[in-house]
């Protein structure tokens, strides 16, 4: 009994601590000045920096609700079920949808004044111009990861993307397992936009990832082929810039390769649902972001690179934690790269030639 | 008695709103067209006739049956002996036994399925042996369960009649501990098989992805497709099967049971 006693006691005190510490930093409160003290936000997995959600929780004096989801569309499914959520940070072509569909409210750069520490590579974009509904979060490219111990530097940097149709490398690579990331390595690789919708250049693409199928012996899977690289499962496989970083900075045999004929540029950008309950709060939660601080934060963890450009600056020169990574700060300066248009007629069509791709 | 009928009450309000709602809003995106509102819903048989005119979705449902099929046989051939000798055992060691093969059920699936990834990185085995590694280690609990607990259950006296009537103890197996354990066997086969056709993350995790199964199509037309209607519509197909290989499987109990009768 006595123990049992102690027990609940030290437990009292342990909530009563985690409860006071949080409230001491800030007197603001939050129903006055945001009306609402729980923000509810909607993230990618392993996309956020360690101490970024407790830091502006007791700076702002507030509560985040923290939720994760691995794909746009399984996002955009939950939001059509009619969840309410403050900040969402989808992709580009995520962005230009949910835009189409009036399902964003505009941002308030009354609020958001840090957003001239962006990096102006990644704004503009044509998935939503003038950035009246997005911030970027992360953005990046699409490259060829390889270890150098077992794939020629040579036949990578000459062959580009039809790197994956050589047989030399039979049964070492990875696909990525989503329609619109092969068939993108595949349109480019015969030089035709990634955008297209002409059939002709598309049944030419499928065959292309069929040949693939059928000759390279290729394992489809998306984030397991971070750690498959890194202990050496396969030698090869295309991946998203961010991710590429972490592999490189964790084997330093792999090498990163971006194709002259062009990739995806990409971009994850912050958002604000029109039907948020508090977006007086998630404003100051994009201000928040954007700070050199939660954004160095941000990048340090995930590897992914930062839309501000200090943070990038400083990442990426000497000293810095990706230093001479090759990965980590995509270019901007081929006309060959293309950034990812919404097209739902395509995605359906693209899904179904994905399944016969893998049955193959 | 009567009073306690009303206990019934939250399952039943639990049945409808999480059962029998899902299953009707299934039934109905199935049978509308795409990208219709409520209002203007035009009623199709489209989503079907799409499934069974491209050969590639009667392939993966071929192949799901078959890695079900193969699986379940596969389940009965190694729990029955198990089972079986399990209930031989003194009654403290059976706990122990049972509690041993329960116990990695106590640990997500997800998780074991991510470790045998690892397990059967290097094996250099095919694609589907991994797919059947992984599915028969995930369901052999489930069956082995199912069939100690008719066995342990059976009345022992049975056991001596047949002996004492002259049965060696290979025909007394035969003639009286088999047809008992037949109940343990088929709900042991819906435990396995049904669970076995629809699972998607383990051909996923285990089969690289290129191991496509009906619920791998499924997740494909509901997740990155956006097409509910006809996502909905493998499902009810998925569904009928289902329903027609449990009830043969009843039709097989019953049988069994007036034969014994």
């Amino acid at each position: 009994m006595k123990r049992l006693v102690l027990m609940v006691l030290s437990l009292v005190m342990v909530i009563c601590l985690g409860g006071c510490s949080g409230q001491k930093t800030s007197d603001v409160d939050p129903i006055e000045e945001y009306g609402c003290d729980v923000l509810n936000v909607y993230n990618w997995g392993e996309y956020i920096g360690e101490d970024v959600l407790s830091n502006f929780e007791s700076e702002y004096n507030v509560r985040v609700n923290y939720s994760l989801f691995d794909s746009n569309e399984a996002m955009y499914t939950k939001l059509q079920g009619g969840s309410h959520y403050d900040i969402l940070v989808p992709s580009d072509y995520m962005i230009q949808r949910l835009i189409a569909e009036d399902m964003l409210q505009p941002l308030d750069y009354s609020v958001i004044t840090n957003a001239d520490l962006l990096y102006e590579g990644t704004l503009n974009k044509a998935y939503d111009l003038e950035n009246e509904y997005s911030i970027p979060y992360f953005w990046g490219n699409v490259g060829i990861v390889y270890d150098k111990t077992l794939v020629d530097q040579a036949d990578v940097e000459s062959e580009g993307w039809d790197v994956f149709q050589n047989t030399k490398y039979k049964g070492m690579i990875y696909m990525y397992d989503s329609e619109r990331d092969a068939f993108m390595v595949a349109l480019k690789a015969l030089g035709y936009s990634m955008n297209t919708d002409d059939e002709a250049q598309i049944e030419e693409a499928y065959q292309w990832l069929v040949k693939v199928q059928e000759t390279m012996d290729p394992s489809y899977v998306t984030d397991e082929a971070i750690d498959g690289l890194i202990y050496g499962e396969k030698a090869m496989g295309f991946m998203y810039s961010g991710d590429a970083a972490y592999i490189l900075s964790q084997n330093e045999n792999m090498a990163y390769f971006v194709p002259e004929e062009g990739t995806n540029i990409w971009t994850d950008a912050m958002v604000i649902p029109a039907n948020a309950d508090c977006p007086k709060l998630a404003n100051e939660f994009i201000n928040y972001i954007l700070t050199y601080e939660a954004s160095y934060d941000n990048s340090y963890t995930v590897g992914y690179a930062s839309s501000n450009a200090e943070v990038l600056e400083d990442m990426s020169s000497e000293g810095g934690d990706y230093y001479e990574n090759d990965a980590y700060l995509a270019r901007t300066d081929n006309d060959n790269d293309e950034v990812f248009e919404n097209n739902e007629v395509m995605r359906e069509m693209l899904s179904e030639l994905w399944i016969k791709v893998k049955n193959s | 008695m009567r009073g306690f009928r009303r206990l019934i009450i939250p399952y039943l309000i639990w049945g409808v709103i999480f059962i029998l709602i899902p299953m009707l809003m299934i039934v109905f995106y199935a049978f509308v067209e795409k990208g219709n509102s409520v209002l203007t819903m035009r009623f199709t048989l489209d989503n079907f006739l799409r499934f069974f005119e491209d050969s590639i979705f009667i392939e993966v449902l071929l192949r799901s049956l078959k890695i079900a099929f193969i699986t379940t046989i596969i389940c009965i051939l190694i729990g029955y002996p198990t089972a079986y000798i399990i209930a031989k055992l003194k009654p403290a060691s059976q706990n122990i036994c049972v509690l041993l093969i329960t116990l990695p059920m106590w640990i997500n699936m997800l998780v074991r399925t991510y470790a045998w990834r690892g397990i059967l990185l290097e094996s250099g085995l095919s694609p589907e042996m991994k797919v059947y590694i992984g599915m028969v280690y995930n369901f052999l609990p489930f069956m082995v369960v199912q069939i100690y607990t008719t066995l342990s259950k059976m009345n022992k006296d049975y056991l001596i009649a047949a002996t004492d009537l002259g049965c060696n103890s290979r025909q007394a197996f035969m003639k009286v501990t088999l047809p008992l354990s037949i109940p343990g066997i088929i709900s042991g086969i819906t435990l396995v098989f049904l669970p076995a056709v629809s699972s998607f993350f383990i051909p996923k995790l285990l089969g690289g992805g290129s191991f496509v199964l009906i619920g791998n199509l499924i997740e494909t037309y509901f997740l990155t497709a956006g097409d509910w209607n006809f996502g909905a519509a493998i499902s009810l197909i998925m569904t009928i099967v289902i329903l027609i290989s449990m009830f043969i499987t009843k039709r097989f109990d019953h049988e069994k049971e007036v034969d014994n009768a």
